[in-house]
């Protein structure tokens, strides 16, 4: 698809006259500077690249040019004119949209509806209900992307929200359009698509900024990238001026260990401790499974494949119509029926949706970790308080939690930053199993290695894994064995030394028949 | 282009079977309506006069709908309004002290917008939870209920009006009936059809989007608390005429059985979620009970028993709920504690 021959030719190299500039922009949080004197400018047709570890200021850069946030000093200039300072309906008129890191639809609006949110067409307050749909297929149609439009949010699949939310931004007609991490939920196909779709955009003159923690895509779509650390902006350059490596040293402000590469020292796996058999539940179609202590069982294959739906049923988050679970430790085989039995017998499980079933946002991320762990952070039933603080602090510092205040309440920090706090308060507890979906989703590169590391620490420590990743290079580096799901049945299993990307993808899209894999 | 790469993104359209089921899938009423068929049913057998005596029926409906479909539009924010009742009695005062009909009239459906206007700026303004505000305004306008009527009721000056007001006019449809259905009306076309009700499913829903979409999210607060305690006021008024004459008491049973319409129906307590039409919906199954309940001389107290147990089936039969119930029953029976599926 790269082969698309309008991008590389009309896209503007750096340098054109700016369209959109943040000049000298400051934001502070009570004492804390998020954003510490940043400017940038980018020109139209050019598509911009933001990089930095979570809790870098990157969300609230752009939330200040999208006008939702007003800058303590310095101001945001469209066409060389001053915006009004937060202002999303300036920033709106003035050709800025911005697709969050979170999701922002409302849930039970239409397809429709959701697009044209907060600019709906109207006649005496009555919506126009034939212009609003034509403005939202006119978007989707721009990106290629097909959905009913009285379909409500809430039905629809996590990525087709995600391509919503896109076509909700291209249906403001942007001039500068800024997309989040818009890809930390897609599959790989899907970033595919999108990207392609980004350098079409471009090649339309349309200025893109474009915020990822996966640094290939930066360099496949790129022009100049920006490296935010600690909210100072570290360097701007020229995408063919600089490397991968240099990118991420930038970021984190030192030279990252290469672990990356590092392979795990294979342990003698154990015992087989989780044992699941023919299990049925919505979207699961049968599935036999077990894990070994000490072991990493990854789960590979496209989002909706079925394994979010797999391991809750596993683990009892939701009901399964048929099969077993069984957990296997101490020479005691124990059948896990519900939820709470699983996790009284040293199951933990870390979500996928974390923002609303991993986390209360209101809470000090100090009481968010000690939640799961309260017996071993109480004697007689009531919870020790200084015991709480050492715990917590200990399990932050371990995810690398960013700034690392533990009293602060968990929705203050950035999206990253809470994906941490819910891994920390599962990993404190030592489980006999873990489960792990979409562990590093939203992680900056070098918290991900971190977490790698507690995760194969646990395994070392005889804890059975099991890991749910999209990312491909992530279960490729972590798991002993790889089952790719497939509509809700195993499609195949590899062994470490038989997975690469393609195996995977070809038996995650079902195409190894026709390949002759 | 890219499309040909193949990424499944959409969905297919189906027949017009898998249409229909889609179509039922997509709405948020049809626990109330299935509950709604359940009572009629039960109700057709034991106490068919409950439909025979059908003005009755419509006109208890009325009387428990009318103030929970002002309430539905709070709620679908994801506010509550707890002094709808006190607002009614209050504006019934305030009518039948002034000796003018239609200046009463006018001023008590006045006095209802302005205790909405006033709800609206404790929440939005000095943001103070919506709950403790109209807690607070419940209480409030109860007592200045007593204190404008001396603590007595209050006979209208125009009595007649009254007795005409009672009456059917329209066919055997009395004016409370019709004023039910024209507010039915308009609030449906209002939060399906009109972009400012229709944004009070983005304000309940997911109040930061509503605000990043430009949304004007504290104007709609307001207009939400409006129409409710608009609604309440002609509620008050329409009691006061029916009865010929106000009672600082008056209304002390609404509250609870707007909000189990609203809850019958469908409607989510967080916003964002329901209709007004499921309000309706579940106004009328309880209204079909309460009637066919009195008709069969069961009494008030076993009454409020039976819409207990209806209101918390009508909850645990919510899907979300039924998984944690299921869940739990399992695990019980299996010798175990309850499940919370949660991560
Ligand atoms: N509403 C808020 N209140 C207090 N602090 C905040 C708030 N929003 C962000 N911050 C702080 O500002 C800093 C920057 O956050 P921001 O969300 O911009 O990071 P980010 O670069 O987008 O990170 P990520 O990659 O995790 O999304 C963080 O330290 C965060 O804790
Ligand atoms: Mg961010």
């Amino acid at each position: 698809m790269s082969e698309n021959p309008t991008t590389e030719t009309t896209r503007q190299d750096a340098g054109g006259r700016a369209i959109i500039e943040a000049r000298n922009v400051v934001k502070r949080f009570g004492g804390a500077t998020a954003v510490d004197d940043v400017s940038i400018e980018v020109a139209p047709g050019e598509i911009y690249g933001l990089v930095g570890e979570n809790g870098a200021g990157k969300s609230t850069l752009m939330r200040v040019l999208a006008g939702i946030l007003t800058p303590d000093h310095g101001s945001v200039v469209v066409d060389g004119r001053e915006l009004e300072a937060g202002s999303t309906r300036a920033a709106l008129e003035a050709g800025i949209s911005l697709v969050h890191q979170e999701l922002s639809l409302v849930p039970e609006l239409t397809v429709a509806e959701n697009i044209v949110l907060g600019t709906t067409p109207v006649q005496a307050g009555f919506i126009k209900k034939r212009e609003m749909k034509k403005i939202a297929s006119d978007a989707l149609e721009e990106i290629r992307v097909q959905v009913d439009l009285d379909e409500p949010i809430v039905r629809l699949s996590v990525a087709l929200r995600q391509f919503v939310e896109i076509a909700r931004a291209i249906a403001r007609k942007p001039r500068v359009l800024i997309l989040d991490e818009p890809t930390a939920t897609l599959t790989p196909a899907e970033t595919d698509y999108l990207l392609d779709m980004l350098e079409r955009l471009a090649g339309q003159g349309l200025a893109i900024i474009y915020i990822s923690h996966r640094i290939p895509e930066i360099f496949r779509i790129c022009n100049r990238v920006s490296v935010l650390r600690d909210g100072h902006l570290v360097d701007t350059v020229s995408i063919s001026d600089i490397k991968p490596n240099e990118i991420v040293d930038k970021m984190v402000g030192r030279e990252l260990k290469q672990e990356l590469e590092t392979s795990r020292t294979k342990v003698a796996a154990g015992d087989v401790v989780l044992q699941a058999r023919g299990i049925k539940a919505p979207g699961v179609n049968g599935i036999d499974l077990d894990v070994r202590a000490g072991e990493i069982v990854g789960l590979g294959g496209l989002v909706g494949a079925g394994r979010t739906e797999l391991v809750r049923a596993i683990v009892g988050a939701d009901i399964k119509s048929a099969g077993t679970v069984t957990i296997n430790t101490d020479g005691t085989m124990r059948r896990v029926n519900s939820y709470r039995s699983a996790i009284s017998h040293g199951f933990a499980y870390v979500p996928e949706e974390r923002r609303t079933d991993g986390l209360a946002l209101t809470m000090t991320v100090s009481d968010n970790i000690a939640l799961p762990n309260r017996s071993q952070l109480s004697r007689y039933s009531v919870l020790m308080r200084g015991k709480i603080g050492t715990f917590a602090k200990e399990l932050a510092d371990a995810v690398g939690l960013r700034p690392p205040e533990i009293q602060r309440e968990a929705g203050d920090f950035s999206g990253g930053n809470q994906q941490k706090v819910v891994l920390a308060k599962w990993l404190g507890r030592k489980p006999d199993v873990i489960i792990l979906d979409e562990p590093t989703r939203g992680v900056d590169v070098g918290a991900k290695v971190e977490i790698h590391r507690l995760v194969r620490d646990l395994a070392e420590g005889g804890t059975a894994v099991l890991v749910v990743s999209s990312d491909l290079p992530e279960l490729l580096d972590l798991a002993d064995v790889i089952h790719v799901v497939r509509d809700g049945r195993i499609a195949g299993t590899l062994s470490r030394d038989e997975a690469d990307e393609k195996s995977v993808m070809s038996l995650a899209s079902g195409e190894s028949q026709v390949r002759g894999l | 282009m890219s499309q040909a790469q193949g990424i499944q993104l959409g969905q297919e359209q189906g027949g017009l079977v898998s249409r229909i089921r889609v179509t039922i899938a997509r709405r948020t009423e049809g626990r109330a309506l299935a509950l709604l068929i359940l009572v009629a049913i039960a109700t057709w057998i034991t106490e068919p006069t409950a439909f025979t005596a059908w003005e009755v029926t419509l006109g208890r409906v009325a009387l428990i709908g009318l103030v929970a479909l002002g309430l539905t539009a709070v709620i679908l924010m994801g506010e509550l309004d707890l002094s709808v009742a006190s607002t009614l009695a209050v504006c019934g005062v305030v009518m039948a002290s002034i000796d003018n009909l239609a200046l009463g009239v006018v001023a008590a459906l006045a006095v209802g917008l302005i205790i909405g206007v006033v709800n609206a700026f404790f929440v939005v303004v000095v943001g103070i939870n919506s709950f403790i505000a109209s807690l607070g305004m419940l209480f409030f306008l109860r007592g200045a209920a007593f204190v404008i009527s001396n603590e007595e009721p209050v006979r209208l000056a125009s009595r007649d009006a009254g007795i005409a007001f009672g009456k059917p006019f329209l066919g055997p449809l009395t004016p409370r009936m019709v004023i039910f259905i024209v507010a039915f009306i308009a609030l449906q076309v209002f939060v399906t059809r009109v972009r400012a009700g229709r944004e009070f499913y983005a304000v309940g829903g997911n109040r930061e989007a509503a605000y990043d979409a430009g949304i004007p999210v504290r104007r709609r607060i307001f207009t939400g608390f409006m129409i409710s305690g608009f609604v309440a006021a002609l509620a008050g008024v329409i009691n006061t005429l029916e009865r010929t004459a106000a009672d600082p008491t008056a209304g002390s049973t609404v509250l609870l059985a707007s909000f189990a319409a609203a809850i019958i129906g469908g409607v989510l307590l967080t916003g964002g979620r329901g209709s007004i039409f499921g309000t309706l919906l579940g106004a009328t199954s309880l209204g079909i009970l309460q009637v066919a309940l009195t008709l069969t001389g069961v009494q008030v107290d076993v009454q409020n028993i039976v819409i207990g147990l209806v209101l918390l089936l009508a909850v645990i039969t919510d899907p979300n709920s039924l998984r944690t119930v299921v869940g739990s029953a399992r695990s019980l029976f299996q010798g175990r504690s309850g499940s919370h599926p949660v991560g």
